[in-house]
Formats: structure tokens, sequence, C-alpha cells
């Protein structure tokens, strides 16, 4: 009878499947111990058990995961890790009712970044202070480690950061000589060139695919004038996408919304490689693992998807190298030649639920999570490490570098507590579309300010 | 309330509302259902649906009542205890202007394809009536499939058709009748043409159902009735009128209450065509509103309780003509 019934469902449903998770990962002591972990206490110590770690969508290569369970199970005798993955749609319902069950919640758990700081706010980890300077101290993701602290305690670290960087069609910019571009301002004059120059002669040509909805790419030109999306004024947090820096990069975004793409202004920021793919762009920007999806037509060397025979494989490999050397790739340059972007960042925390009933046992895993084999292992599989002292085991192929030195200089949303309602308002969505179909951007800006700062009080 | 009403089953004398209790119906009634139910077998085989009922709406019912008066967020989900605040919710939600126009939107969208899909379903149900049995197997299966498609698969597809860059209806408008100033154009950025595609999918999928229920109704219409309503001299239209509706009613009046009560709370359809990219705060209805309250359970508790009582309110009048048919 309530539209309630359709969210609420799901967490059921969710619920449900959990239930019979916890049934077979459930030790005999789960219950044993009172709720409150919120401290950090130490349960279990040294009693064997099994716990569970929750991963999401398919970031963690099963090489990492085995590696966890084999070092885990070797460190803890005894003891076993079972690691469930979890599908990043509709993680936050799940984990709004996970969680606040001991039976139920996982021992260590994956958190988007920018849905980090709810549920901490919420209470919903267990305090990692102490644990902090050993897996790392000052050498982590410093954005990761406000999005997970409240009051100068730690509780959710971060795990892994994935940058954006901006692919480019070689071929498009020789035809209309332009070159790569150093500054964001350059940048804004090469997508406008691009554009005008047409070099593939399509309809509807984009020199930067740029959707209207696209607030994940364009907040980076807020970010590198040194704006901000809201920043904290005492107590309370306001909208600060008025102010004069973040106007300054907006009116260059907007640029490039009537002058630079010509991808729609109602669609945002998913697939950008199939226009891409079609020759109706000739840059976009995307997390670098998007080289993957690149799949130019002259290229394309017909291998069907399931075909896993030697011949394909070589026949892959040929057609992936030839999308590179086509592709060219370089990281959001910033105002100054030979500076990156402050762009936003994308990835995960990890975190021990207050619930969990083996503390000890997580804080363990923690610590092999944190240690050089593994942080060197993300990085080699083109994550970057929570640890960026590691972060050179991502070689130095061109897409490795771009993904560093665009990490280098990342930012997240403001750590606010309530700033998952901004998102789930949608904002910002509706803002940079208002400025994608003309609006005066400090009028819009007043408005979504408003709106922010509504939405965070 | 129907001990009053002068319709009643019973020939009661004619007396002010305000008079005591009849002492008629009140003789008469319980002789009545006693006949019906004579035993307690009856009853006891109303307890399993009772129960679930109680389970399944009733205990969440509660809930978001309960809910509404608190402050109810995600700190309370995970032990903070949750404080009691009367009214505030609602105070908070009712005295924002926003909230009015997302309950104005949704009630002007209910009212349009709730129309829309009557009058289609019916006339549809009369086509299928009149034409020959090969036309209306293809008609039927057509709308069973229609029907039966998933709504998030169907959502999803409608979606592509009116894809602003790679849909098939720009193509058609732009490629097939020139008119340019279609290519490419976002339909889902102004928010009446949102509408327009928003409507155009949720009466396609509403429609087989009004369609199937008043076909069944229009075949227990006797044809005898008809004939006579011919012979007398009564034209096609007459007869729809005169005859036809006025024996399918209770259906018609079925039919619409459900559909004004789905209209009303319209979700997944909006859900998905927001996402696809059109302004969320522009395009609100009271469905998604409550979905974009999420992280503040109670909010969305006492908005979620303000939309029950609105969906009662608008088919109280449905209901009361509907109860009143089953009493008779």
């Amino acid at each position: 009878m309530t539209m309630l019934r359709t969210p609420g469902r799901r967490v059921l449903a969710g619920a449900g499947v959990l239930a019979l998770l916890a049934l077979t990962a459930c030790s005999g002591d789960a219950a044993a111990e009172g709720g409150d972990g919120s401290t950090g206490r130490s349960t279990g110590g040294s009693d064997a058990a099994e716990i569970t770690l929750w991963l999401n969508g398919t970031d963690t290569p099963q090489a990492l995961r085995d590696y966890l369970t084999d070092t885990f199970a070797a460190e803890n005798p005894g003891s076993t890790l079972v690691i469930e993955e979890q599908d990043w749609s509709g993680l936050v319902p799940r984990l709004q009712t996970a969680l606040t069950s001991a039976e139920q919640t996982p021992d260590v758990v994956e958190i988007g970044n920018t849905q980090a700081p709810t549920f901490t706010y919420a209470g919903a980890f267990t305090d990692l202070t102490d644990l902090y300077e050993e897996v790392g101290g000052d050498k982590l993701l410093p954005g990761f480690v406000e999005a997970g602290s409240v009051d100068g305690s730690v509780y959710a670290l971060p795990y892994y950061s994935g940058a954006r960087a901006v692919f480019y069609r070689k071929d498009h910019f020789a035809a209309a000589g332009v070159e790569v571009p150093t500054t964001l301002a350059e940048l804004g004059d090469a997508a406008v060139a691009l554009q005008a120059a047409n070099p593939a002669g399509v309809e509807s040509y984009s020199g930067l695919w740029l959707p209207g909805q696209d607030w994940y790419n364009g907040i980076a030109w807020v970010f590198t004038h040194g704006g901000d999306l809201a920043v904290q004024d005492g107590d309370t947090w306001v909208g600060a996408l008025s102010e004069p820096e973040a106007q300054e990069g907006l009116a260059e975004v907007q640029r490039i919304f009537a002058e630079g793409t010509k991808a729609p202004k109602d669609a945002d920021s998913a697939e950008p490689w199939v226009p891409f793919n079609n020759g109706e762009a000739a840059m976009f920007s995307a997390p670098t693992w998007a080289r993957w999806s690149i799949d130019l037509p002259e290229c394309n060397k017909g291998v069907a998807p399931d075909d896993e025979s030697e011949e394909a494989t070589a026949l892959l490999a040929e057609q992936q190298a030839c999308n590179e050397e086509k592709t060219g790739v370089f990281p959001l340059p910033g105002l100054e030649p030979g500076t990156p972007a402050t762009v936003f960042a994308g990835g995960s925390n990890i975190a021990i639920p207050a619930m969990s009933q083996h503390q000890e046992l997580a804080k363990s895993l923690l610590r092999i999570m944190f240690g050089e084999e593994y942080q060197t292992m993300l990085a080699e599989n083109g994550l970057i490490p929570a640890n960026s002292d590691y972060a050179s085991a991502m070689g130095d192929d061109p897409y490795a570098t771009a993904a560093v030195d665009a990490a280098l200089g990342a930012k997240l949303t403001p750590a606010a507590e309530k700033w998952a309602d901004v998102e789930g308002d949608r904002i910002l969505e509706d803002f940079f579309q208002q400025l994608a179909s003309g609006a005066d951007p400090a009028t819009a800006a007043a408005q979504a300010d408003d709106l922010i700062t509504a939405a965070l009080g | 309330m129907s001990l009053t009403r002068p319709d009643a089953a019973v020939p009661a004398p004619a007396v002010p509302p305000t008079g005591p209790p009849l002492p008629v119906p009140a003789a008469t009634r319980p002789a009545r259902r006693r006949r019906r139910l004579p035993t307690l077998g009856p009853r006891l085989l109303l307890v399993p649906a009772l129960v679930a009922i109680a389970v399944g709406l009733g205990y969440p019912l509660v809930r978001q009542l309960v809910l509404s008066f608190q402050e109810y967020g995600l700190a309370q989900q995970f032990g903070r205890p949750a404080e009691w605040v009367g009214l505030q919710n609602y105070r908070t939600l009712l005295s924002d202007p926003y909230v009015w126009t997302v309950i104005g939107r949704s009630v002007a969208f209910c009212a349009v394809n709730a129309a829309v899909t009557m009058v289609l379903g019916g006339a549809l149900a009369l086509l299928l009536h009149r034409v020959a049995r090969p036309a209306r197997l293809v008609l039927q299966i057509s709308l069973l499939l229609a029907w039966g498609t998933p709504v998030l698969a169907t959502t999803t597809v409608w979606q592509w058709l009116f894809d602003s860059r790679y849909g098939v209806v720009n193509w058609v408008l732009a490629e097939g009748l020139g008119l340019e100033g279609m290519r490419g154009h976002s339909w889902l950025i102004e928010p009446l043409s949102f509408y327009l595609v928003a409507t155009v999918i949720v009466v396609w999928m509403s429609v087989p159902f009004v369609t199937f229920s008043l076909y069944a109704a229009l075949l227990q219409v006797p044809t005898e009735t008809l004939e006579a309503a011919q012979l007398d001299g009564a034209g096609a239209v007459q007869r729809l009128r005169r005859v036809v509706l006025p024996m399918i009613r209770p259906v018609l009046q079925i039919v619409t209450l459900l559909q004004v009560i789905w209209d009303l709370r319209v979700f997944t359809q909006v859900h998905v065509l927001q996402r696809a990219g059109a302004p969320t705060r522009d395009t609100n209805l009271l469905g998604t509103y409550i979905w974009s309250l999420g992280g503040e359970f109670s909010m969305a508790g006492a908005m979620a309780t303000i939309m029950l009582v609105l969906t009662l309110a608008l088919t109280a009048v449905y209901l009361r003509s509907v109860l009143r048919e089953e009493e008779l």
C-alpha cells in the first residue's frame, strides 16, 4: 500500500539471503558476546572461527582473494576466511540491514568511499585508531582516511582507489592538428577545436564526450580551480558551488557543454566508450580500466566473446594492441603545465562492523590486507593501493602513469554525515544538467547550494 | 454505516439519520448473518488469510506509523535511541512547498494515466468483443505479452526507443519524417515530455488488465437483453450507454479504483526514466520522492503515511460504492 515497500522488499529479500549465508557462516560463539563492539573490544582472541569478508563487484581479482584466504588460514590456525562477493547496486540498503545484526554482519566489509561517511557517523564500524599507525599511518590515501573518520578517530581505512584519465583518438588529433593539452584551459580549447574540425566527418561529433549529468567528470574543473562541493562552517556544512573558484571552473565546463560536446544533456557517465568506438567523440574521461572497453571497428578481429581457443586469444591480444596504439591516454591536466588536475577519486574503504563477533580475527585480516605483499598485488592489478609507498608497483605503462598521476591529487566528496542524501536527491546531476542546458552558472549554483545545505543540515 | 441507508437490503422506514438505531435492521441483520455463517468452519477458514494480512501488511503499516512519529535514521538503525518527535515530521513535510508540488504532480499524473488507460482499455475490450476469432486471438496474445513482460524490461526498451542519440523514435522523426529539429532531441529533460514518455509506458502496461477485465464483463451481458434493446429501436451508442455500461458498472468501478491506486503509487517506470537522465527534482512523483528520503526512515514513513491518506481520500467515493455493491 505504500511505496516504502518497494525498497523495503528488496532489503527483506536481501536479508533472507543473508540469513541463509549467516547460517553457514556463523560459528558457535556468534551470540555469546554483546552487540556493543564500538570500542574495538576484543572478542574471541585466539578462538578459532570462520570470518566473513564482503568484497563488492569484481574489482578484486580471484588471485588476490585466494591469497587472502590462504594467508589468513596460515596465520590463524584453525580459523578460516570466507569471501562473499556483493553487488555494488543495492549495497547501501543491504548494509543497513546486515550491519545492524550480530548474526548477519560480515566481519570485514568493503564500502564505497562516498558511502563511508554515512555509515561511519551512524556508528556502524569499530574504532580502528589503534591500528591506524600500524597499517600505514599517513602513508594511507588521505582523502579516504578522512572519509572514514569522525572526530579524529578512524573507523574505515582506505582499500584502493581508481582514478580517471582522458582517452583520446590519436588519428583525430592529428587530422585536426590538435596537440595533447597540457593545461585544463588547453583541454577546453582542444575539445572546441576538435569538434569544429570534425575530422571523422560524422554527424553530432563531440570534441570531448561530456553528457549533461556527468558530474563525476565535471566536478574536476571545480576542484582544480580550488573550489569545492561543500565546506564546513563550524558545525554545519554549506554548499560551495557559488564561490568564485568554483564558478571559474564551472564557466569552463559550460563552455565545453556549449561548444565542445554533442553528448546528450539527458545522459550520465555510463559507457562513454560507445560513442568513442563509433568514431563520434575524440576524447572521453573515465576510470583507467575503461581501456578494456575500447573496441575500434578498424581493430576489431571479429572474435566471438565465448571463443577461448589459442587462435582467438592471439587475435584478441592483437586487437587490444591495435586499440591501444590508436588510443592515447593522459591525466586530466591542471592549471599549470605539468601538473595534474584535481579529479574526483573513486574507490573503496574497508572497515570492521561494530557488530562483528570476531574483532581480533578481523583485525588480523586487515593486517594482511595492508601488508606489503597484498598492497603490491593490488597495484599490479591496476588498482591504486591504500598505501602510497606501493603505488610504484603499478608499472610505468601510460595507463598506470596516468592513473597514478591523476590519483595523487584526487579529491573525494565532502566527508559530511549526510552526503549520501545529496547523492540520493541527485542534486549534482540536476545541477550539471542545468549547466549543460545553458542555465546561468551563478543562479543555478545558488539554487544547488541551497539544496546541498538543506540536505547536509 | 449501512444501517441508515435508504437502499439497504431490508426495507426500512424513512427516519432522520440522527435518530436512534433502527429496530428493524438491527433485528433482521444478525438473523441473516447466521444463515450465511451457520458454523464456525468458515470463520476458521478466514484465519490463515487474516494472519497473512496482519503479518505482511499490518506489521509494516504499524511500523511505518510508529516511525513517522520518531526521529529515526541510519544512526538509530545502529542502536542510537529513537526520539519521539510527535508530529514534527509531518509538520516539516507539509510546510515544504516542494512536497505539495510533488503531491499535485502525482494526482495530475494519476488522473491522466488512469483516464487514458480506462478509455483505451475499454475501447480495446469492445473491439475484442466485436472482431472475428483469429483477430481476437492475435489481439489477446499481444495484450498478454505486453502485460506479461517484466516492468523493468518494458521500461528499459521504451527508454531505448526514446534515447536521444541512438533512439528509434528520434531516428524515425528525423530521417523518416524529415523533422530535423528532432535529431538528438532529449525527451526526458523537460518535465512535460518526461511525463509523456512515462505515461506511454505506464498506459502500455496497464491497458491489458483493463481490457481483459472489461472483456470478461462484456461476455456476461446477455445477448437477449441487447437484442431486445435493438428491437425496441436503440442504436449502437444507446445500447452501449443505456444497457452495456450499467451492466458492467461494478467491474468498471473496481478496475478504475485499482487503476487510480496503481497510478498514484507508480514508482519503477518513473525511477528508471529518472536514472536514464531526467532532472530528478523536477520530475519526482510521490513514489520516487519517498525513495529519495530513503536514509531518513522517519521522514519516509511520514511521507508514505501522507500518501496512504491521499490514496484513501481519492478512492473513498469508489470504495464506498464498491462496498455498497457487495452488501446488496
